[in-house]
């Protein structure tokens, strides 16, 4: 397992919630020998990142595979429906009330009739099925990632409060092999995701990262885009390509992180408590300032925000300063 | 056919048509008008009589028959009146004439029951209207089809709707037609005839064969010999267009067509006294003939004299203001010049009058899609490349096109006009139509002069070509027609220009392989002399492949034994109108007869060694294609370069690196100069690269890409052993050079700039730094930083204080930026 760099180990948190992170990783039938391995990657990399860079206790994770022996000392056990339904349900007696608990299928989806279903060894599981063990986590924040093909289907099945829905295509006939999964797990290893340089990685980062990166590799290979990955948080059943927290999906997911401790604690030094509000409030007044963009004269805009920036950077400075020198 | 013609002349009856019908079909069809005309005579079938007169260049005497014809009231009174209007127009008297043919819509709108001839003439007629109102075109289709369906045996109606469709640009219902007479009469002249039309409307070069087998049958068909006038013209063989002019002349001294051919044949060898003389020919039969002038600017764009082009297809609109190919060969031309708005409108206008001219509705549609295009310009260039990646593109184009100016007109003594404009496709489809109105050219890039159109990297596959060595070509083109006044022929721009890629950068250019010289081996290389040929009809697929580059031998062989100046000199005398045979005379002081002999021995010299392991495969001895016939040969054959890379490439492919190696050194020794990805060079390095000896395979990788301006997946290996070795200079000049073959990995413009950051390189690391944020990478913020700080290494304070500030604006967290910020206020407060 990689070290996770000082910074995000030491990150506090700003989510809602405190709680623990649980995850479960599924990966299903395979098919063609290549993709054994490109699945076993993607959960490995997923589960290593959780660990080592947001220090999820190995406790708190189960790996299920259509091939346990591919590697026995991170593969709990065979992803066979009754298997993944025993571990959910587990997993519900156990968990804590305000945990969040992270799925990730992996694999490839089929629909018929509306039936959407990941191919598992033995029957398929459905849906249907996966929403009916959903309901047993009735305080818990879910998050589920289905990063198989065809998988579109299952945002409307399983869509709710307290749930965030990712899909890897936007609907059942997307069935070509989809390499959302490869890049969704990428954002978790890599500091790429990061985009608003707080040191944490949000789920609509790691969202976004993943989508955008389909889309380069897509076009790096002149192919047609043939998957859309779709996010759900607002619980109305209908996922969207491009999140937008301001008017709908994502307001959720950017609250959302693995590594689940307060970002900030009491602080001791009043000094340094007085210089995070100011700087809280510099940045709200970015923010604002951002809003008014469309409306402003371009110079006037550039002048205020440059105004505005030189004031955080300096703050921000002060900041570092001295929570570098409270550490000696 | 020809004894029952004969029958026919000599009255004799024949069941089931009138025997001079019959009689005159078959002496016209094939070509025998005196015998018709004495036939039409004894029938009294004046207007017949009139129609061969007419193909024979006697318009006064046809007239007369056609008015006798009216003033009999004989059956074909109708095609008569058709026929006198037509007289009038093709003397130029083109309003009595529109005026005449619009009474026939009163004909058909009569209400009487019409022949199939008459419904034919009234077809006609509505076709010379529709050049007013293009809606009449389908009129025009509606009365062929009824003429048809009304006497299905009667053939004039089907060839004129075959001729109809190819005017309206529908090759597919044109070979219908055609092919359809052709079913039933397989020799039909004039079917033959429109076939060949089509099949030269399709890009075929097999029209040539069909006009040949109409001229078979009909050997005095006129448009004929016309039309095998203009397919020689386009090849540049003007002996044989004049030829075919003058067999045409021969049938009807006063074809228009055969007289503007003439005209533009004169035109392209330089002989003013025989242009003026055929123009005021022309002019005085039909001063209203548009055509003259919209083919010469054919002709002259088609010799790259764009300018000459517009300034022909403009004296065609002003002579006509109805001769809508005339504004839009005024309008392409006008583009291919950069006269971008003035050209659209005069295809606007073009459009207007003929909306089935699929050319100029494909150019129009591309120039709505270059308006969205932003334009970015450099000192000497404008460049005009897709939202989506202009930003990407720019600095290397410029990097390229600058340098490339500069290097030129050092070599040259000589300064293109300013700004010259670089269009860059990301679609092929649209680069095809802006070089020829349709889609499908194969070409990369296309020089107009004043403007250069190519592909974008991103228009084909990674590796599938050069893009910094294309637009080099292409810019070296730019420079050949201006000093040439576009006059230098394909073949010497053409092999000057890849000359001109080898010199810029190492690895550029095309490059020696082994099919070149089996080519040559084999005698299927062109001569010199005729090394033109090459490009403008070629033998066989490769033979144009072959012949760029043998063209460039030859310009380098000029350049050693004559000086370099020598090829400038040939650019100026080909701009003084020399053909290439006084070119060599006066430059050289050689003719290229003489000149082809002194090549041919430098070339074996230049490749003596290669071309000594690369013989012609020995018919009489049979070698095995299993794996102990390949060694035998081997073992046999150590000179042969083939037999030795085989050798080692079946020995690789059976896992025995260490045993390959000897072979594949031997090859490598036989054939330095072959860079090809099957080269000994890569496989060697492979192996090298496998066996962890990480210089040898640094080594055999700089050798394989100084050779081979392709090898994007060479260059990054490359770059990683030399990285790996320690050698970042060299580890950053692979990274560049991959850049344009494909510039769209985000994590390889890092690396590079990275290194240039290492190497103090800071434009090239500014470069890098902004190809990545143009690739749009998730990280946005991150990629304006490392923008912004190699400004600032750069000590370009106020662009790091810009890009930084757009770090922030999407990140104010992030506390490295704020850093930089504060570090740009504190050095520039200081």
């Amino acid at each position: 397992m990689r070290t996770a760099p000082a910074a995000l180990v030491a990150a506090l948190c700003a989510a809602p919630a405190a709680g623990q992170t649980h995850i479960l990783v599924v990966s299903g039938l395979t098919g063609e020998a290549r993709f054994e391995a490109t699945f076993h990657e993607t959960a490995t990399t997923i589960l290593e990142a959780a660990h080592d860079r947001f220090a999820v206790p190995a406790t708190h994770m189960t790996y299920l595979a259509a091939t346990p022996a591919t590697d026995p000392a991170r593969i709990a056990g065979r992803s066979t429906k009754d298997e993944v339904l025993r571990v959910l349900e587990a997993l519900a007696a156990g968990a804590e009330p305000d945990a969040l608990i992270v799925i990730v299928l992996i694999g490839h989806g089929s629909a018929s009739g509306g039936d959407d279903r990941l191919n598992l060894p033995g029957p398929d599981l459905s849906a249907e099925e996966f929403a009916a063990a959903l309901g047993k986590f009735p305080t818990q924040r879910l998050v589920v990632v289905n990063a198989a093909s065809a998988s579109g289907g299952w945002i409307p099945a399983l869509s709710g409060d307290r749930r965030t829905i990712i899909t890897a295509t936007r609907s059942a006939t997307e069935r070509h092999e989809s390499y959302f999964g490869k890049y969704f797990a990428q954002a978790f290893a890599s500091d790429g995701a990061d985009t608003d340089k707080n040191d944490r990685i949000s789920l609509l980062e790691v969202f976004e990262y993943a989508r955008q990166e389909v889309q380069r590799y897509y076009e790096g290979e002149r192919r047609m885009l043939t998957e859309h990955a779709l996010l759900d948080d607002n619980g109305d059943g209908a996922g969207s390509l491009e999140p937008d927290p301001t008017t709908g999906d994502g307001a959720v997911a950017r609250q959302i992180f693995l590594d689940q401790a307060a970002r900030r604690g009491p602080v001791a030094d009043s000094a340094l408590a007085a210089l995070q509000q100011r700087q809280d409030s510099l940045q709200t007044l970015v923010t604002a300032l951002r809003g008014r963009k469309d409306t402003m004269p371009e110079a006037a805009y550039q002048r205020e925000l440059e105004r505005l920036l030189l004031d955080v950077a300096r703050i921000g400075r002060q900041i570092r300063q001295r929570s570098e020198a409270g550490r000696r | 056919m020809r004894g029952l013609a004969l029958l026919f002349a000599l009255g004799w009856p024949v069941a089931g048509l009138s025997a001079q019908e019959a009689a005159l079909d078959s002496l016209r069809e094939v070509g025998n008008y005196e015998a018709a005309i004495a036939v039409a005579r004894r029938a009294n079938a004046q207007n017949t009589l009139g129609e061969l007169l007419m193909a024979v260049g006697r318009p006064v005497d046809a007239a007369r028959a056609f008015t006798a014809a009216i003033d009999l009231h004989q059956a074909d009174s109708l095609r008569a009146r058709l026929n006198l209007a037509v007289l009038q127009f093709q003397r130029g008297a083109r309003d009595s004439a529109l005026r005449a043919f619009d009474r026939f819509i009163d004909v058909y709108n009569g209400g009487g029951r019409l022949t199939s001839g008459e419904l034919t003439a009234v077809a006609i007629a509505v076709g010379y209207l529709s050049v007013r109102d293009p809606n009449l075109a389908r009129d025009a289709l509606r009365a062929f089809d009824e003429a048809v369906a009304t006497d299905s045996t009667n053939l004039e109606p089907r060839l004129l709707l075959g001729e109809l469709f190819l005017q309206r640009y529908n090759g597919t219902e044109a070979r219908t037609t055609f092919e359809a007479v052709l079913a039933r009469h397989p020799h039909h002249a004039r079917a033959l005839l429109g076939l060949a039309r089509t099949t030269r409307f399709e890009g075929s070069r097999q029209a040539i064969e069909l006009v040949r087998q109409a001229l078979q049958r009909n050997p005095r068909l006129v448009a004929a010999h016309a039309l095998l006038a203009e397919l020689s013209i386009e090849l540049e063989d003007y002996v044989a267009a004049e030829r075919a002019i003058a067999r045409a002349l021969e049938t009807n001294p006063r074809s228009l067509r055969a007289m503007a051919l003439r005209a533009a044949v004169a035109y392209l060898r330089g002989d003013a006294a025989r242009f003026d003389a055929t123009v005021e020919q022309v002019l005085s039969l039909n001063p209203a003939y548009a055509e003259l002038y919209t083919t010469l600017a054919e002709v002259a764009a088609r010799n790259r004299l764009y300018t000459q082009a517009a300034d022909f297809a403009r004296r065609a609109v002003a002579l006509d203001a109805d001769a809508w190919r005339g504004y839009a060969l005024l309008g392409i031309n006008q583009l291919r010049n950069g006269e971008m708005r003035r050209g659209r409108r005069n295809l606007e206008t073009g459009f207007g009058g003929d909306p089935f001219d699929v050319w100029t509705k494909n150019t129009l549609d591309l120039l709505d899609t270059l308006d969205r295009y932003p334009e970015t310009a450099s000192p000497r260039f404008r460049f005009i490349v897709d939202g989506k990646e202009s930003a990407l593109l720019t600095p290397y184009l410029t990097e390229v096109a600058e340098s490339a100016y500069d290097s030129l007109a050092a070599r040259y003594g000589y300064r293109p006009a300013t700004p010259i404009r670089v269009e860059v496709f990301p679609d092929h489809v649209d680069f095809s139509v802006r070089t020829v109105g349709l889609v499908g050219l194969g070409a990369l890039g296309v020089s107009f002069g004043p403007v250069v159109a190519m592909d974008s990297p991103s228009a084909r596959d990674a590796g599938a070509f050069n893009w910094g060595s294309t637009l080099w070509h292409e810019i070296a083109h730019t420079f050949h027609l201006g000093l040439s006044h576009h006059r230098v022929p394909r073949w010497f721009t053409e092999g000057l220009a890849v000359f001109e890629e080898r010199r810029a950068r190492s690895g550029w250019g095309d490059d020696v392989n082994p099919a070149f010289l089996m080519a040559y081996h084999q005698d299927r290389l062109l001569a010199v002399s005729r090394l033109n040929d090459g490009f403008m009809r070629p033998a066989y697929p490769q033979q144009i492949i072959f012949s760029y580059y043998q063209a460039s031998l030859v310009c380098e062989m000029i350049e050693q034994s004559a000086g370099a100046d020598a090829l400038v000199r040939m650019l100026r005398a080909y701009g003084d109108g020399l053909t290439t045979f006084q070119v060599f005379r006066r430059v050289l002081g050689t003719t290229p007869d003489a000149f082809d002999a002194s090549f041919d021995a430098w070339f074996r010299e230049r490749f003596a060694r290669p071309l000594a392991a690369i013989t012609p495969p020995d018919t009489t001895v049979q070698v095995e294609p299993t794996r102990a016939g390949i060694a035998d040969l081997a073992r046999r054959r150590p000179g042969d370069f083939p037999a030795q890379l085989a050798m080692g490439q079946l020995l690789l492919r059976d896992g025995r690196p260490a045993e390959a190696i000897p072979y594949l050194e031997r090859a490598k020794r036989l054939f330095p100069e072959y860079g090809g990805d099957d080269s000994p060079y890569a496989l060697l390095a492979g192996i090298h690269r496998a066996n962890g000896d990480l210089a040898r395979a640094a080594a055999e990788f700089t050798a394989l890409t100084a050779i081979n301006e392709r090898a994007y997946e060479a260059y990054g290996l490359l770059a990683g052993l030399r990285l790996t070795l320690g050698d970042t200079l060299a580890a950053m000049r692979a990274l560049d050079a991959a850049m344009f073959i494909h510039p769209y990995d985000v994590g390889m413009h890092r690396e590079l700039a990275e290194l240039s950051e290492l190497n103090h390189r800071y434009v090239m690391a500014i470069r890098e730094r902004r190809a990545v944020v143009a690739l749009d990478p998730v990280d946005r913020a991150d990629a304006l930083y490392r923008l912004a700080r190699a400004h600032m290494s750069a000590n370009q304070l106020d662009e790091a204080r810009r890009i930084v500030l757009q770090a922030l604006e999407i990140a104010p967290e992030f506390a490295q930026a704020q850093e930089l910020l504060l570090q740009i206020h504190e050095r520039r407060g200081s």
